[in-house]
């Protein structure tokens, strides 16, 4: 089989330069967005809330604008947990990878020395 | 080392070199599983033929190789680096092209037009249409004619033309010879085998097997996701029916 030498080193060589998502992260990065969504929702549904029981004396309409009210509180608190537990994920990631890198200089300082 | 490792290996030996390696992949739709751990070899400058009955996973496992569907398990790797979540059009500039089923080619815009869009590769208009008029001297009568007005099999070169044209090292073709008369499909054989000689790593994908056959190095039988049998052309024709029937 006479095969194209050059296009398939070239080939490798650029799958080997490819830069790739790592599809967990995707997915964080979503969550994490999510959770931005939720508390945007939850502080318009607030605002929301008080325009509604501000424009009216009804008693049903302003139970009905307490309701959106603690919908949005829900969202926030929701949006708020999400928003913590991937931005706190990828930070205590960071901050594990930079501690293992100055552990790691520090153990290469002193045996220079 | 899985079984199916050790039937690939047992089959075509032990390869210098992969181009292309699928590693106890699964794959599911909306939670449905569709392919339940498919090891798959494609060694550089081979033609490798995955056959199987209608259902059994075939172009899930393209799909999954191309970048196009994302595995739930395993590992894709390309040219000896695991790519699982690299996007398919990265892998496509690189030179990894799929020719889908159903030809994927734009049935409303002329053949020229088709080819046009192939420049987005960075090639020029003028060196894509070299290559395909050199390599489908059909499509030359046929440059302003409307995609769809084509023959079937003049439609099946126009869309191996538009994979040709960014000079790949892998191709992966999938149901060539689908709804097309039994001559035709020969002459598409061909040009495949014609393809391979010139270098290029060939997986293709068919339903009806005798004339591929012809064509590849290696074969493997799918059935229900799995890979079933792997061969040469000449030890698995023997086995199609049965595989197929599984009886």
């Amino acid at each position: 089989m006479i095969e194209s030498q050059d296009r398939v080193e070239q080939f490798r060589a650029e799958i080997a330069e490819m830069k790739l998502r790592d599809p967990a992260t995707s997915r964080e990065r979503l969550w994490l967005g999510i959770g931005v969504a939720l508390m945007v929702i939850g502080a318009g549904l607030g605002l929301a809330s008080y325009l509604i029981s501000h424009q009216s004396t009804s008693p049903l309409v302003q139970n009905d604008a307490v309701t959106l009210g603690l919908a949005g509180i829900v969202c926030a608190v929701i949006g708020a947990a999400l928003f913590l537990r991937y931005s706190l994920a990828s930070f205590l990631r960071f901050w594990l990878a930079r501690l293992i890198y100055e552990q790691k200089a520090q153990t290469d300082r002193l045996l220079e020395k | 080392m899985t079984t199916t490792d050790g039937v690939w290996s047992d089959a075509i030996g032990e390869p210098a070199e992969t181009l292309l390696e699928l590693r106890g992949v699964r794959a599911a739709y909306d939670g449905i599983d569709v392919l339940y751990g498919v090891d798959l070899v494609v060694p550089r400058g081979s033609v490798v033929a995955l056959l199987g009955p209608n259902g059994a996973g075939k172009t899930t496992t393209l799909r999954v190789a191309s970048g196009l569907h994302t595995p739930s398990a395993g590992d894709v790797i390309v040219a000896g680096r695991r790519v699982n979540g690299a996007r398919p059009e990265d892998l496509a500039r690189h030179g990894f092209c799929l020719v889908p089923e159903g030809r994927g080619i734009f049935p409303n815009l002329s053949v020229r037009e088709n080819l046009r869009m192939m420049t987005y590769s960075g090639r020029t208009f003028r060196h894509v249409e070299d290559v395909t008029m050199e390599r489908f001297p059909r499509l030359r009568d046929r440059r302003s004619q409307v995609a769809g007005t084509l023959s079937g099999g003049e439609q099946q070169m126009l869309a191996m033309a538009r994979g040709l044209a960014t000079e790949p090292a892998l191709l992966l073709l999938d149901e060539l010879s689908m709804g097309l008369a039994p001559i035709i499909v020969e002459e598409l054989y061909e040009i495949v085998a014609q393809i391979a000689r010139d270098g290029v790593s060939i997986l293709v994908v068919e339903q009806f097997a005798r004339t591929v056959l012809g064509a590849a190095d290696y074969a493997a039988i799918m059935v229900h996701g799995r890979i079933a049998k792997v061969g040469s052309p000449d030890e698995l024709e023997a086995e199609l029916s049965t595989a197929y029937l599984g009886a």
